[in-house]
């Protein structure tokens, strides 16, 4: 067993809060959770100011950068710029994913098949409108058994 | 249309991949599924949690700085309390202080969190719940006199920071509102803007009435009982909380003096005190 549950969710910077939203949600499904201290008041007293999106089971805390962050080349649409969240789709839907992006004009890489000794099975890289990178992938392990990924503040056991 | 999938895995960049997995096995507690598993030409690492969800790290061979983001950029662990103890016995082994918690005033109660970097600057949070989230917190503050019953228009909010609730004056009646919010023990505030109770802690939101109001599916905030008494003085007993499943206009107190709160199908919840629960909390987790 893992001294880990799960991750419970990332806080990623962008240059454009309304873009970044459009495209989450828009393109890729999410949903606006909340949004958070966008009144003056709890921005005076440190709160950060952003937008809670779910994208399907994972919570992104999308902040407006303090300032103008380097974004990699257009081009390079597969890489991490530190850090890079994939999402996984039944292998059945893949396809209807992919499909997706082409009718959205999302550039993307791939698809790229991974060795079959590991989880993984085929994924998608592309980026959001900011140059956050992004993954779909279908995984071998798709049937394996593993413990559910609580909703957030969920004690993981516990509470 | 949604992905209708599931966050899979974290690719995370690292300069030495040797010392970042052990960093990751041995300090933090993932395990290692293997070596090299993924389509990239990079040297990887592959760990596990408990669920299906993967970290994947990537050898770089140099990670460069990141400015611009203001240090906002962070992803957060989730662990059980029992790992949360050993995680920090082993960040502590490690030299990481991990009793700092930068954000502390900005957790609900029972929320504890270790804020760490990795070899390669990256900052993630170690969060965990204990039970102390979810208990009902008494304030102290007994019973609270609020003043006429006319000083307070329909429509109105007052808060009583002192009590930790709010008194809601609506076509029906009165209600005392418990500010503890029912998810994970947060403090809400009255947004008047929106017309809406918000918790800033995980975001839960709440109509004027104390109705969950989004799709975490939280119960409505809890109801003190609270009375008019013969001379029309607002009297609210913050000792008691009562559950409720939704709103009915019976569970408000009419506005004239004598009016009574009606416990009718409402559930009574045992309390603890709050000063002794923040307390347990400053040494759990």
């Amino acid at each position: 067993m893992s001294g880990v549950e799960s991750i419970s969710h990332s806080g990623i910077c962008v240059h454009d809060l309304k873009a970044a939203e459009d495209f989450y949600c828009k393109v890729l499904g999410a949903t606006v959770h909340s949004r958070v201290n966008f009144k003056t008041q709890d921005a005076l007293r440190g709160r950060s100011v952003h937008t809670s999106l779910m994208l399907d089971d994972y919570l992104f805390a999308v902040m407006l950068s303090e300032d103008w962050m380097d974004v990699p080349p257009p081009k390079v649409l597969r890489g991490e710029n530190r850090v890079r969240h994939a999402f996984c789709v039944p292998r059945a839907r893949f396809g209807a994913v992919v499909e997706r992006l082409q009718a959205n004009s999302i550039p993307f890489e791939g698809p790229v098949s991974h060795p079959e000794q590991g989880p993984f099975g085929e994924s998608v890289y592309f980026r959001d409108p900011t140059g956050n990178f992004l993954e779909v992938l279908w995984r071998r392990d798709e049937d394996a058994v593993y413990n559910e990924v609580q909703p957030l503040g969920h004690g993981g056991g516990g509470a | 249309m949604a992905l209708n999938g599931a966050f899979s895995h974290l690719v995370v960049e690292c300069a030495d991949l040797e010392k970042s997995e052990a960093f990751y096995r041995d300090v933090i507690g993932l395990d290692v599924v293997g070596r090299n598993l993924v389509a990239d030409n990079r040297p990887n690492s592959l760990l596990a949690t408990n669920t299906r969800q993967r970290l994947l790290l990537v050898e770089t061979g140099e990670v460069p700085p990141y400015p611009g983001s203001g240090g906002s950029i962070h992803h957060a662990w989730l662990l059980t309390i029992e790992q949360f103890k050993a995680a920090r016995d082993r960040l502590e082994a490690a030299g990481f202080s991990s009793g700092i918690d930068p954000r502390q005033s900005f957790r609900a109660v029972g929320e504890y969190n270790m804020d760490i970097h990795d070899p390669d600057g990256n900052r993630f949070q170690i969060q965990a719940f204990g039970e102390e989230g979810t208990e009902i917190l008494r304030s102290g503050a007994g019973t609270v006199m609020m003043g006429h019953m006319d000083d307070f228009a329909v429509g109105s909010v007052t808060h009583n920071r002192k009590g930790r609730f709010f008194l809601v004056r609506e076509d029906e009646g009165f209600l005392a509102v418990s500010s503890w919010c029912t998810h994970k023990n947060g403090l809400t505030i009255w947004q008047k803007e929106s017309w809406h109770f918000y918790c800033p802690f995980h975001g839960a939101k709440y109509d004027r009435k104390g109705c969950y109001v989004g799709h975490m599916g939280c119960q409505p905030m809890r109801l003190h009982p609270m009375q008019i008494d013969a001379l029309g003085q607002v009297v609210v007993d913050t000792n008691r909380f009562f559950g409720r499943s939704g709103f009915e206009a019976a569970q408000a107190v009419p506005a004239e003096p004598g009016g009574k709160f009606d416990e009718t199908g409402l559930t009574e919840l045992p309390a603890c005190d709050e000063k002794e629960v923040r307390e347990r909390a400053k040494t759990g987790g």
